[in-house]
């Protein structure tokens, strides 16, 4: 009865015309900026945050809520088209959403997405509603240890999104923590693998890198593959999903919206981890797994469901306890304290309509992006049309700005260039970038949690198997290595991963 | 050929420049100014400037805008060699904070040097306190050092960083009770506190106003603060001095720029943050936030900085932190 009536408080907040305006605007342009490459919703937040100051905390909050989710829509309509992530979360969707835009399928590929996030974003916001307080204590139970387990698990299921070899797949993700910790460290400030460069000593940014590997590479392919003439995408036949694509991607959307509240509730990663794991569960439980990279409806549907449903789930830390999962979150902490509302236990039970107010308006705000969407779904499958001679200098030109505006510095649209060009040997080395970009994602963490969990047992790493979190996640991945690896199913590997 | 030009591009260049210092203070700033902060969202420093950013902005006057830009890592020196690395133009500024600010080039070579820096305002002086879980046993600093000294090596201490205040402030600690403890470094007060609450680690070392804050309604029992005397927004949390601790150890947050900034627009920025930091409504959003104000001008402020390094260097002979 609790939770009827909190809906409906929530209801009455969010429907009133400021807060649905605000609600419209922030999906509005998430979508925009999650469409545009390299203009992240970090910055945008960022930027717009001193507007937020002269809204109504609880209107401020659905604005920038509706930017964060309404990018994660606009960064897969990227993904799907031009094979270009605008977000870490996104990466997966490139492998099979490209793959069906390529085929023809353009449309139902951007309408699966659309619906399999909706799908997920309505079931979150209801789980939200009624577990989100005993959800939070989930995020407290994982500590130093507990991280490096779940992200060990992660790193390990990410080499079976290859198609090729193993060893292939654990280089690349190896290769991607490396990558991640060039800069300087974060527990004793030295500065690594900079070689010198000042441009390198805050890290590489995750847009260039995944420009330059995924985008670039793409064009290049695409311009070697057709003698310059560009690949054209196959005849477009529909706009909508056929029924047989819609029954295969709605368990998927399902299997990914679960795994997106699981692992949306921990700090950190969250929703690229939730799409990552969601894709590997798909592949595995597929009885047709070689069709996945090749346009696999399941291998979309389920990545999308699971960054969504991470990305909501990720208020669920941030209302109830005050810790953000991710730079946006910290954002929006810093706008709800400068209201002087200390995010925390006291704000469900002190300021009610805020809460339930914001959760209603996700409902809300979820619905308003499918609307806004799927109309614009034929004229995004328009531009893949356009002739490639002048759609792929147009994405460059894109990419360029996108990186270049990241710090205003050239160097970036350097490094851009130079990822295009080891993207390109990676792709005629069949070496699959997917899997490096997790490991860029998650191997700072990894490192950090690693220090800290070693510094908290005195150096005994008995700690990660006596702690039953850690312990289970790392027999996890063990169970799924030795699945990988034992000869049998490694006959049905090779069969199954080698087409 | 050739040389007439170069001079005539230089007499260019000096009109240009005599002319634009009118019009360019005038106009300052005529694009948006990033304010940057070395350490994570959510904490402390952060929720100063953010705080403090629209006030200034309204003493700039003229639509001024202030980005609040986060740039957290190396207990700060990623975010302080931003400014540093900054063209001195008032469009960077940053907040810099003691000790970190101070102990970091005494302790490694750095990315910025003190002396690149133009110290323009104080505006928070924040004591250091030690939090614990309120459902753990240790209600008094006595009792944390009795748990210490029956169990060394396994008290666990999050600070936000080696070389900053509250990884002083623990090594000062331990010095002066004989202890042991785990330091464990976070990149921000908001990221030890999230481990506090999970029990993932027994003491979080941070500046009182931050305990203060995340303590509402969350299970942290604050034990001591690092002051002189009581704080007046946390009259209830004993100094370290009543139980018979003697350590006073803050963290100054002031705003600095890059040195060399051209002297109408350092005139005009100086002003505005002062006027900003005095401004009545700052100040009770500073109370509401749990932010100790103490407001120094940049003459004091520096001369307060300079009395610290000497006293760092001086701790650094006989207690040197990082090693």
């Amino acid at each position: 009865m609790d939770i009827l009536d909190n809906l409906v408080l929530g209801l009455t907040v969010a429907l009133s015309l400021q807060n649905l305006a605000l609600c419209f605007i922030g999906a509005l342009v998430g979508t925009l900026i999650g469409v545009l490459p390299g203009l992240g919703p970090t910055a945008t937040v960022a930027m717009l945050l001193p507007i937020t100051f002269y809204l109504p905390p609880v209107g401020a909050l659905i604005m920038l809520a509706g930017i964060f989710y309404g990018s994660q829509y606009g960064g897969s309509t990227t993904a799907i088209l031009v094979n270009i992530p605008g977000e870490s979360s996104s990466v997966v969707s490139c492998l099979d959403g490209h793959a069906m835009a390529m085929d023809g399928r353009a449309g139902s590929a951007l309408a699966i997405a659309a619906l399999a996030s909706l799908f997920a974003g309505v079931v979150t916001t209801f789980v939200i509603a009624i577990a989100g307080p005993a959800l939070a204590g989930v995020a407290l139970m994982f500590g130093p240890a507990e991280y490096v387990a779940l992200m060990v698990l992660g790193l390990v299921s990410a080499t079976v999104l290859t198609h090729g070899s193993l060893t292939k797949g654990i280089a690349m993700v190896v290769l991607g923590i490396l990558l991640g910790n060039v800069g300087t460290d974060v527990n004793s400030g030295q500065i690594r693998y900079a070689f010198g460069f000042p441009q390198l000593y805050d890290g590489i940014d995750f847009v260039p890198l995944a420009m330059g590997l995924f985008g670039l590479t793409e064009i290049v392919a695409n311009l070697e593959q057709t003698q310059g003439r560009g690949v054209i995408a196959s005849v477009i036949n529909r706009l909508w999903p056929s029924r047989e694509d819609a029954r295969a991607a709605a368990p998927a959307a399902v299997r990914g919206t679960v795994l997106g509240i699981l692992l949306g509730v921990l700090p950190g990663g969250g929703s690229t981890l939730a799409s990552f794991a969601a894709y590997t569960l798909e592949k595995r439980v597929s009885s047709t797994p070689e069709k996945f990279g090749r346009g696999a409806v399941q291998g979309l549907a389920a990545p999308e469901a699971a960054n969504n449903a991470a990305a909501q789930a990720g208020f669920i830390p941030m209302l109830s306890l005050g810790i953000p999962p991710n730079a946006i979150m910290a954002l929006m902490i810093g706008a709800m304290t400068l209201h002087g509302i200390q995010p925390g236990p006291l704000v469900m039970t002190g300021q009610p309509e805020l809460f339930w107010g914001m959760i209603v308006s996700m409902l809300i705000g979820n619905i308003i992006l499918v609307v806004l969407n799927l109309p614009l779904i034929g004229l995004w499958v328009r531009l893949l049309k356009v002739p490639y001679d002048l759609l792929f200098p147009a994405i460059l030109v894109f990419c360029c700005i996108g990186t270049y505006t990241l710090r205003s510095s050239t160097f970036d649209v350097a490094m851009m260039a130079l990822f295009g060009v080891v993207g390109y040997v990676f792709r005629k080395l069949e070496c699959e970038p997917a899997p490096l970009l997790l490991g860029f994602v998650l191997g700072p963490m990894l490192e950090e949690n690693l220090q800290r969990a070693l510094l908290l047992s005195q150096g005994d790493l008995a700690v990660f198997v006596t702690r039953p979190i850690s312990g289970g996640l790392l027999a996890a991945t063990v169970i799924l290595l030795v699945l990988v690896l034992l000869p049998t199913v490694k006959r049905g590997r090779s069969e199954a991963f080698r087409e | 050929m050739l040389a007439r030009m170069t001079s005539l591009s230089i007499l260019a260049a000096a009109v240009l420049a005599v002319a634009g210092t009118g019009p360019a203070v005038a106009e300052y700033p005529d694009k948006p100014i990033t304010m940057v902060v070395g350490y994570a969202a959510g904490g402390g420093t952060d929720i100063s400037a953010r705080s403090l950013a629209p006030y200034i902005e309204r003493y700039l006057g003229g639509g001024a805008r202030i980005l609040v830009e986060n740039r957290p890592g190396a207990g700060g020196e990623i975010g302080f060699a931003a400014v540093s690395d900054a063209a001195p133009d008032g469009y960077t500024i940053g907040f810099v904070n003691t000790p970190n600010f101070l102990t970091i080039p005494i302790e490694r070579k750095t990315r910025y040097k003190v002396e690149q820096f133009d110290l323009l305002a104080n505006i928070v002086d924040d004591p250091g306190a030690f939090s614990v879980h309120a459902d753990g046993p240790i209600k008094t600093l006595a009792d944390l050092v009795a748990y210490a000294k029956a169990n060394p090596n396994t008290v666990s201490v999050g600070t936000t960083g080696v070389g900053s205040d509250d990884h002083i402030a623990m090594l000062i600690f331990q010095k002066q009770t004989g202890t042991k403890l785990v330091h464990v470094p976070f990149p921000g007060a908001a990221a030890g506190r999230t481990a506090l609450l999970g029990k993932h680690i027994m003491v979080g070392c941070m500046n009182i106003g931050e305990a203060m804050q995340y303590s509402q309604g969350q299970p942290l029992r604050t034990i001591g603060v690092m002051a002189d005397k009581r704080w007046s927004l946390a009259p209830d949390v004993p100094t370290f001095a009543e139980q018979g601790l003697p350590i006073t150890l803050s963290s100054l947050r002031g705003i600095a720029a890059p040195v060399g900034l051209p002297p109408a627009i350092r005139a005009k920025l100086v002003k505005a943050i002062l006027d900003a930091a005095r401004d009545p409504a700052f100040q009770a959003a500073a109370a509401q936030t749990f932010q100790p104000l103490r407001i120094l001008d940049s003459a004091e402020y520096t001369a307060v900085l300079k009395q610290m390094d000497g006293d760092f260097r001086e701790l650094w002979k006989t207690t040197p932190w990082s090693r």
